[in-house]
């Protein structure tokens, strides 16, 4: 290999490791929904369409700088995640059953069809000026804004697992997560614990939305582009499972960005399916899940 | 002799029938809804611009126009659902769709209904060649875009490699097609082509991929939110060709300019029509089309459905309200208009084709600027330096 392809595939890694990295934050809340109340959530992606068309909305309004929505996002995210386990989710008393598979589905129709309403149909995009900057290290040009994403999930992920291991609350999340019954005999308010798990959850989509919005376009149905990699991501790290969920995001972020330099870019959604395939076939738990025997 | 006794009987029904009614209906179909909304949004402003001129001078033969336009919510099952709710509306024509992949079966479908169909802006080949008799397109078929971007190539000169990447669709592979027969022809190597699904927003393993293959021109045709992501992404990845091209439909979008920024600077568009252009009354329906759209830039689209309500009308206006006489009146069309001259020709195996003037924009100061062909440039191509 010449010295010109030597460069191009590291750059290629670089950008999909990054790429991955963005898969890995919208897994996450996912995985841990999951992990904590065994819900599947179909609205993860349109969760992440709020979080875009938050930072669309200001960046419009008051001209306010994308990375600053953060601050507007996360919060409302939160909030919207709490106020929606708490007075939907929790009442339909059911666990792993279609009721919570249909109710976040449902959700996820109500809300792609607001931004629809509000925003218009048109893909739209924000327009700052240093998005598009870049710097080279060792040859190899990286996006200031996909770095900056990149960073924004490694401090999201890091303050996750803060709370979860060091943190009262991380006890009493991963308590309810083992043995929500044994928890609750403990004195741990699962139901308020669930309630914050799943605002996290949506707030990591809201936030993941908003690192993408300098990179990206957004319309009302993005989430959908979204969705199924976040599925795939948990799957291949093992479902519930947090370092999983980050691993398999940046196994399919490269997986992806590889297939499609070397191979070819028409089976890029394939390379990310096939891996899943794998995975499913000969390790149904997950890459890092640990294999349970079930009672 | 059946079928002529049968349209005669429909023609004089129709007559009568539209003697009857105060308005003439024009049917037309576009994507106000789903991803196409943008390119539907023009398509809208063009219609209305040019029956609000023609009912300001009084309609058509003593009677006003009427819009019936349906949204196909850039579906083509719902764009045929609408052709069937505007044929059993007795509409005599029917405009439309925005998208290729719509529009061919909807030009199939109005064929065998026996319904002029004037298709304003897909550009797929294949919907006029071999076409058929009730399918007529104002705007140039795709080989046009391609190859006048070519020979503007070979004009400039001095580049022997190019890479083309589309989206997988009726009209990306359409150009696709063109690019790669007519590339070689003109003495370029072509180093890599490729299609992109719908969806995909990560064009950097790509772009990656020509940046180490080093070549001269790099030609998309993408719709429009992908010809932003793919103008910020060539410009993170280095990629940095002596051209860079777009062949009209999202790079030809004024919102492909305001998404994109500086990094759309220098692009190649080649397109039909714009602001700049030197036809009689351009800058006056340029500004009808701006006020239309409630103050944003108007493109090409907005022009070629403007032009398209004019052909249609101008055929009833000649031929009355049957399907089958506004279809032979179309044949007959010659028109001048702010868009340019539209007729519909048979020629190299196309069938009811208008040809337009194909022009090669530049990108220069945020705005589309015609650089050719000559006969038509108002400004100079700017080569970044190397």
């Amino acid at each position: 290999m010449d010295q010109v392809a030597v460069t191009a595939f590291f750059q290629t890694l670089v950008q999909g490791l990054l790429t991955g990295g963005l898969y890995a934050l919208i897994g996450t809340g996912l995985s841990l929904i999951f992990g904590v109340m065994k819900i599947i959530n179909f609205a993860h992606g349109d969760f992440l369409a709020i979080g875009m068309f938050i930072t669309l909305a200001l960046f419009k309004a008051f001209n306010l700088d994308p990375y600053l929505s953060l601050l507007v996002a996360a919060p409302i995210g939160f909030s919207l995640g709490y106020v929606i386990q708490r007075f939907v989710l929790a009442r339909l008393g059911d666990r792993l059953g279609e009721g919570s598979l249909l109710a976040t589905l449902g959700l996820g129709l109500i809300i792609s069809n607001t931004l629809l309403l509000g925003f218009g149909a048109q893909p739209q995009s924000i327009n700052v000026p240093y998005a598009i900057n870049t710097f080279k290290f060792a040859g190899v040009q990286v996006s200031v804004s996909l770095l900056i994403a990149g960073l924004g999930t490694v401090l999201a992920i890091s303050a996750l697992n803060l709370v979860l291991y060091r943190t009262e609350l991380g006890r009493a999340i991963r308590a309810t997560a083992q043995n929500p019954l044994g928890a609750e005999l403990q004195g741990v308010k699962t139901s308020n614990i669930q309630a914050i798990v799943f605002g996290v959850g949506v707030s990591f989509a809201a936030i993941a939305g908003v690192l993408l919005m300098p990179l990206l376009y957004t319309f009302p149905t993005v989430g959908e582009n979204y969705v199924t990699k976040a599925f795939i991501v948990t799957v291949l790290g093992g479902l519930g499972n947090l370092p999983g969920a980050i691993a398999g995001g940046l196994v399919l972020g490269v997986i992806e960005s590889l297939g499609a330099f070397y191979v070819s870019n028409n089976y890029r959604d394939a390379y990310g399916l096939i891996a899943f395939l794998l995975v499913l076939l000969l390790r149904p738990e997950g890459l890092f899940g640990k294999t349970v025997k079930r009672v | 002799m059946r079928p002529i006794q049968t349209l005669t009987a429909l023609a004089v029904l129709s007559l009568s029938l539209a003697s009857a009614q105060s308005t003439i209906k024009i049917g037309a179909i576009t994507s106000l809804s789903g991803r196409f909304a943008t390119f539907g949004a023009m398509q809208q402003a063009g219609f209305k611009v040019a029956i609000d001129e023609l009912n300001a001078k009084g309609g058509v033969n003593g009677q006003k126009l009427e819009l019936l336009l349906e949204d196909d919510a850039s579906d083509t099952n719902k764009a045929l659902n609408a052709a069937e709710k505007l044929v059993n509306a007795k509409v005599p024509v029917i405009i439309g769709a925005y998208s290729s992949g719509v529009t061919k079966p909807l030009s199939q479908y109005l064929a065998r209904v026996k319904v002029p169909l004037l298709v304003a802006t897909a550009i797929d080949e294949t919907i006029t060649k071999p076409g058929n008799p009730y399918t007529f397109r104002v705007n140039n078929q795709s080989s046009v875009y391609t190859r006048s971007l070519i020979d503007e190539l070979k004009r400039i000169g001095g580049m022997k490699t190019a890479v083309v990447l589309t989206s997988n669709d009726a009209f990306g592979k359409s150009v696709l097609t063109d690019a790669t027969k007519l590339l070689p022809a003109a003495g370029f190597t072509v180093l890599s082509k490729d299609t992109y699904d719908k969806g995909l927003t990560d064009f950097r393993p790509l772009l990656n991929r020509y940046k180490g293959q080093n070549p001269d021109v790099v030609i998309f045709a993408s719709y429009e939110e992908d010809a932003v992501a793919l103008a910020k992404q060539v410009k993170e990845v280095g990629l940095a060709p002596k051209i860079i091209s777009g062949i009209a439909t999202g790079f030809a979008l004024p919102d492909f300019l305001k998404g994109a920024g500086s990094t759309a600077e220098n692009f190649l568009v080649t397109m039909v029509w714009n602001a700049d252009v030197k036809y009689p009354g351009a800058a006056s329906l340029n500004t009808r089309l701006k006020a239309a759209l409630g103050g944003e830039e108007p493109s090409q689209h907005a022009a070629q459905s403007y032009a398209a309500m004019l052909a249609a009308t101008d055929a009833i206006k000649r031929g009355g309200t049957d399907p089958e006489k506004v279809r032979v009146a179309l044949e007959s069309t010659k028109l001048n208009t702010a868009f340019g001259p539209v007729t519909f020709r048979d020629y190299a195996g196309y069938q009811n084709q208008n040809s337009v003037v194909g022009l090669i924009t530049q990108v220069q100061g945020g705005k589309f600027v015609t650089i050719g062909p000559a006969s038509a440039a108002t400004g100079k191509i700017v080569l970044p330096k190397r």
